[in-house]
């Protein structure tokens, strides 16, 4: 309670306010449309009404719900093969080459073809998800297990420690920082799939209620779902600073 | 396996004690770079030996080839009547650089736990054998804290701890307490010192402080020349136990550092010498 009452918090959240306020006279004084551009009351009164009815939450969990699992997804399979990659001169000879052709590619121009093969499904959206979201946290595993510190393996092998206990209890902790912020950012691209991907194959969620809400010109809606995308990412990425500053408390401690 | 001594007098004990590491012929290249060169030697039951030489004279790599971490490429190390082929765990090792061997993520009793892990001790024994080794080496009130939280000499104590819950019969330590202030250096050479005697172990002690080794071995080897050979083994005749004050002025001690100043002085003009001891 004491850090939100922190005079630099409450000098941000003054920020965040007076730009709502400044947004709101702008919207009074009518100087553009409120067809394009509503009052941000109007916005939260769009936002009370589809809490009430219940529609807002529903669309709320499809969303969080995609991300999430799409993020898991990327997550396992970015560290898996990055501990791979960072850990085995085979592995690394093997993927590098195919992974670093893939890598560019937009992931948004992956949807097509995985429409193709999995339909307007929420698979296919999971799937274009993961794809795109894999890259921040497989390199930054590729990165933090291939500098897992030479003397931390002599340390290992005197010990002798088996293979899987040097991944499980030396190699992996020690990349973890460099794990987790590419976690972070993988995050952040996983919720941008996840609505581009709701509006491509009208599959329910924040992302189609935006389309669809701009589509039929009700612009106070299309800014509600913004400020919900914005309220989600915004939770998302304090969750998982709660997470690292827990896991990774030992390198906060200094002397 | 010896006979029984027969007599205490002239011989001294050490030299009828059967060796635990027996070095010969050894020599050690990197790619067409020859470090080691015909490196004989041996480590008696529960000796003290040191090496000595300027540092580039390969004291570390012979280390790294008796901790089984590099490989020789010809001659034979054997440890207890065996080649080492590979690293072990009744050979223990305590690197120079104590902030990079602990891990960080780990406190000062899951640094120490990680050797009995190692080992399979059961995770309910763990704790009383980390409690007893921590109390040995003077950690107990650190047990809960991260290295990152001690001071230098807490984090060398860390390392001796993990070194010993392997259960080591040979000690092989790398300059362990260069990093350190002159104070805990001293308090730590007369801790290892008791220690090693009590668990009986061998151990090969590395640095480049000519006082330092001589106020610790029962030997002191001179590494010198490109490629690193031996240039001279000396005993070292002072009484056990040693004492910072009594032993370092002793003039036999001050005999031996002569001697040895001017072994690495003749190899190493003297603005290239580092010397740490010389104060």
């Amino acid at each position: 309670m004491r850090r939100l009452l922190d005079p630099i918090n409450l000098a941000a959240f003054g920020f965040a306010l007076s730009l709502i306020v400044v947004w709101q006279l702008l919207a009074d004084a009518h100087l553009l449309s409120p067809i394009f551009f509503p009052s941000p009351l109007r916005a939260i009164e769009v936002l009370q009404y589809r809490a009430f009815d219940g529609s807002l939450w529903t669309s709320l969990a499809w969303t969080a719900l995609r991300m999430v699992v799409g993020w898991l997804l990327a997550s396992i399979i970015g560290i898996a093969l990055g501990a791979a990659i960072g850990s085995f001169r085979l592995a690394r000879v093997l993927l590098n080459p195919t992974l670093e052709f893939i890598r560019p590619l937009p992931a948004s121009a992956v949807i097509p073809v995985a429409i193709l093969f999995l339909g307007l499904s929420n698979a296919m959206s999971l799937t274009v998800i993961a794809f795109g979201a894999v890259w921040p946290v497989l390199l930054a595993s590729v990165h933090g297990f291939s500098s897992v510190s030479p003397q931390l393996a002599d340390v290992s092998n005197v010990l002798g420690l088996k293979r899987h206990d040097f991944m499980r209890k030396i190699a992996l902790p020690s990349a973890l920082p460099d794990i987790v912020a590419g976690l972070r950012v993988s995050l952040a691209l996983a919720l941008i799939l996840t609505v581009v991907t709701e509006m491509q194959s009208s599959l329910p969620g924040l992302g189609w209620d935006i389309f669809f809400a701009q589509r039929s010109y009700r612009s106070a809606d299309l800014y509600a779902g913004l400020i919900m995308l914005a309220v989600l990412g915004f939770a998302a990425n304090h969750l998982i600073m709660l997470f690292e500053r827990r896991a990774l408390r030992w390198r906060n401690l200094g002397t | 396996m010896q006979p029984l001594r027969k007599t205490v007098g002239s011989v001294r004990p050490e030299k009828a004690e059967a060796s635990a590491l027996e070095v010969s012929g050894l020599t050690v290249r990197f790619g067409a770079r020859t470090i080691l060169d015909g490196i004989n030697f041996d480590v008696r039951d529960g000796e003290f030996l040191c090496i000595v030489g300027s540092s580039g004279s390969g004291k570390t790599t012979l280390l790294r080839v008796l901790a089984g971490l590099a490989r020789p490429a010809e001659g034979k190390v054997q440890f207890a009547g065996a080649e080492i082929s590979g690293p072990s765990r009744d050979r223990a090792i305590i690197f120079q650089d104590y902030s990079k061997a602990l891990l960080p993520w780990r406190t000062v009793r899951g640094n120490v736990a990680l050797s009995l892990e190692a080992r399979n001790v059961p995770a309910s024994e763990q704790d009383a054998i980390v409690d007893e080794l921590l109390g040995i080496i003077g950690l107990s009130r650190a047990k809960e804290q991260f290295p990152s939280q001690l001071s230098g000499g807490m984090q060398q104590r860390v390392q001796i701890a993990r070194c010993l819950a392997q259960d080591p019969k040979l000690l092989l330590m790398d300059e362990p307490f260069g990093a350190l202030d002159a104070m805990t250096r001293q308090s730590l050479q007369d801790e290892i010192l008791q220690l090693v005697a009590d668990k009986k172990i061998a151990t090969v002690f590395i640095t480049h402080d000519l006082e330092e080794a001589i106020y610790l071995g029962d030997r002191v080897i001179v590494l010198g020349g490109s490629p690193a050979g031996i240039m001279e083994t000396m005993e070292i005749d002072l009484p056990r136990p040693r004492n910072q004050l009594t032993t370092r002025e002793d003039g036999r001690f001050l005999a031996y550092r002569h001697r040895l100043f001017e072994l690495l002085v003749q190899e190493h003009p003297p603005q290239a010498f580092e010397g740490k001891g010389q104060q």
